[in-house]
């Protein structure tokens, strides 16, 4: 612990020792709880002088009490709907709530289970999965989760398994100042194909640091949506770690539209040749909410591919930062890497942060990126307009179409079409005070 | 059915518009030419509503109305199109969509419900083939890769689809090859009628030749410097604008 660092380390370490008090498990997964805590105190709260954090402003994580979550009962409130069949688990304030949780049969061998109940049953499995993801050792909320989490959603795929049916996981968190640490082992095995929606949302006051481990095997194919929905209060600092095989596929389709202060780290580590993701993010804010994406693609073989497309549609005095590293190892020659992030200020106190970086050790490689910031285009506006379309409805296309590629990118027809409708609604109450 | 008087407009300060007088009635094409920067892009701004431009005298009156109150989009829905010089590309927002939302939006004004899904897929299929326009132009985002002549072709079929009572086609054939010529000539002769009026600004005789003029207009420094029939055209080919350059140039000087 640094001196440097924010005083709400300290209750940490109180909260922890009551949370250990009250764990009934294994005794090896408390072990491995104590060394996540150890590496949470060695890398401290972050401050604003690390590089990493010096964009993402925690003092207002400083105010106020955090507490471990509430074992009382609580309202939940109505869920959002997949519309279609799904393998729904839903989660409240990091606790499987099977009540709630719903879905068809499963194929024989695939697991979709809380993941307290697979550290039972699978506990090799699990055990030796757990926090192995790219990215999350030297995340410091990464290590509160490890040390933390109480339950999240298990995910196995064997080798060769195809999950036609969607795996929506849905975590709500209640307020109450609430610490929330939830997490998603994902482990699909050669040739294994899976969809997971994970949807974060809530109401009042709490800190959600998600953790999401997606380990997918040579030739698997993962398809991982996010939808951070949280209340205007919450916080929400998460990360991602992906490790994909040889001539695997993953897409992550990140929304971004609640919260006060969020931000997720996504780590994705091309672990095999060929191996090719595809990552997008879109980013809606208003009034003074800050969005955060922090991206890493690791290229460590050959003939990989990565794409990158990050936007963010900001009113108000809201902001954006998005910080994406291509990181390209020595022998990863015929790597084909590209980034682009795109923002749209619609207020013109709204800000909008772009660091594109670039790590290059091999000399064959073919890397791009770029990076616009700006208003809506007058000119697009009166073409519009000149063909009878009304001012407000020429901006509300724009900034539609603006969006609208990430949306298509989303692959499940009525989740892409309530994203549209959750845009269309945020555009009828723009502030119009971007001309 | 157009009526401009005594039209002064300043661009940053400079009058670009020295007192234009335009009177075009229904059915008639009136063709408008000059060299660059005579004013004949602003007149063309200046009438379908854009921003930038200071009208500081003058009226311009369509159907009676006064045009200069309102915003664009209203005189898109009393009737007007403006076919752009430099139409814009509107990336993700597909050309078919924009024309439902365009048609819808001044069925709407007029008080009309909404295009039937049907009826509208027969009329753009229709004027599709007036301009020779591949269908997979529908579905490709508002002029974004097109090339110069789909562009224009483009414009046309939008005022083919949208039906206006009048049309600025603002050098519409500038950057056209003949053959392209002849497909965005034709497409605005097949909508000539007894009640759509046309106004064309061109730098070229060129077009003049298959979209023939009722009245041609010689626009040199923001004045309306000479009027008569199609023939002017033709005269212009040949002697050019040095004629008409001299006289306000002199005009000029002399009142410094």
């Amino acid at each position: 612990m640094t001196a440097t660092a924010p005083s709400i380390a300290d209750p940490y370490r109180q909260r922890f020792a009551e949370f250990l008090a009250n764990r009934r498990e294994p005794d090896s997964l408390t072990g491995l709880r104590r060394a996540a805590f150890a590496r949470f105190e060695s890398l401290g709260l972050p401050t604003r002088r690390q590089e990493a954090w010096r964009s993402t402003d925690l003092g207002p994580l400083q105010a106020g009490a955090w507490n471990l979550p509430t074992t009382a009962p609580v309202e939940v409130g109505s869920l959002p709907d997949l519309g279609q069949a799904a393998h729904r688990l839903v989660f409240v304030n990091g606790r499987y709530a099977p009540a709630l949780s719903q879905g068809p049969a499963l194929p024989d061998g695939v697991t979709v289970t809380c993941l307290s109940q697979a550290a039972a049953s699978q506990t090799t499995l699990v055990e030796s999965s757990l926090d192995q993801a790219p990215g999350l050792d030297r995340h410091p909320f990464a290590a509160l989760n490890a040390a933390f989490w109480e339950d999240g959603a298990f995910v196995h795929l064997p080798r060769g398994a195809v999950l036609e049916t969607p795996i929506h996981l849905i975590f709500v968190a209640t307020g109450h100042d609430a610490l929330i640490h939830p997490r998603l082992l994902a482990v699909l095995e050669d040739g294994a194909q899976a969809t997971v929606v994970v949807e974060y949302r809530g109401q009042g006051r709490y800190l959600n640091a998600p953790v999401a481990e997606l380990t997918i095997g040579d030739g698997a194919v993962l398809h991982y949506h996010q939808i951070q929905d949280e209340s205007p209060q919450a916080f929400h600092l998460g990360a991602i770690g992906l490790r994909q095989g040889r001539d695997s596929q993953a897409q992550a389709h990140l929304f971004a539209d609640g919260g006060q202060v969020t931000r997720t780290d996504l780590t994705a580590l091309l672990d095999g040749e060929g191996a090719h993701c595809a990552l997008d993010g879109l980013t809606l804010g208003h009034d003074s909410q800050y969005g955060d994406f922090h991206v890493r693609v690791e290229h460590a073989y050959p003939h990989g591919t990565s794409e990158q497309l990050f936007k963010s549609v900001l009113d108000g005095k809201a902001q954006a930062m998005f910080d994406g590293m291509i990181h390209v190892r020595p022998h990863a020659q015929k790597s084909d890497a590209r980034q682009l992030s795109r923002n749209l200020l619609l207020s013109r106190q709204a800000q909008a942060h772009s660091i594109p970086r670039l790590e290059i050790l091999a000399d064959d490689v073919k890397c791009g990126h770029g990076s616009s910031t700006g208003f809506l285009d007058p000119d697009a506006e009166f073409y519009l307009r000149a063909r009878g379309i009304p001012a407000s409805a020429a901006r509300a296309l724009l900034v539609y179409a603006f969006a609208n590629d990430n949306l298509n990118r989303i692959g499940l027809t009525p989740l892409r079409e309530r994203l549209g409708q959750v845009l269309a609604d945020r555009l009828a109450l723009l502030d119009g005070d971007a001309r | 059915m157009l009526e401009i008087r005594n039209l002064h407009v300043t661009v940053e300060g400079r009058e670009i518009l020295q007192g234009i007088d335009l009177t075009i009635g229904p059915g008639e094409v009136h063709a408008i030419m000059g060299p660059n920067g005579s004013g004949k892009s602003t007149l063309a701004n200046v009438i379908a509503g854009r921003e930038g431009y200071t009208v500081t005298a003058g009226e311009v009156l369509f159907q009676g109305k006064n045009l200069l109150e309102m915003p664009p989009e209203v005189r898109a829905c009393e009737g007007l199109f403006l076919a752009f010089q430099y139409p814009v590309e509107i990336p993700g927002v597909a050309n078919l969509y924009f024309l439902k939302a365009a048609v819808n939006a001044v069925r709407k004004y007029r008080g009309e419900p909404p295009v039937d899904a049907m009826d509208f897929w027969d009329l753009i299929h229709e004027r599709m083939e007036l301009v020779k326009m591949d269908e997979s132009m529908l579905k490709r985002s508002v002029n974004e890769g097109f090339s110069g002549g789909e562009k224009k072709r483009n414009e046309v079929f939008q005022m083919a689809v949208l039906q206006p009572y009048f049309a600025v086609l603002d050098e519409t054939d500038s950057g056209l090859d003949i053959d392209a010529l002849k497909v965005v000539a034709d497409g605005v002769n097949a909508l000539r009628n007894a009640e759509r009026g046309f106004l064309v600004i061109t730098h070229y005789q060129r077009l003049l030749d298959y979209i023939v003029p009722d009245v041609v207009h010689v626009l040199v420094n923001g004045r309306i410097a000479r009027s008569g029939s199609k023939e002017l055209a033709l005269e212009l080919e040949e002697q050019g604008y040095a004629l008409y350059n001299e006289e306000p140039g002199r005009a000029r000087r002399a009142a410094a």
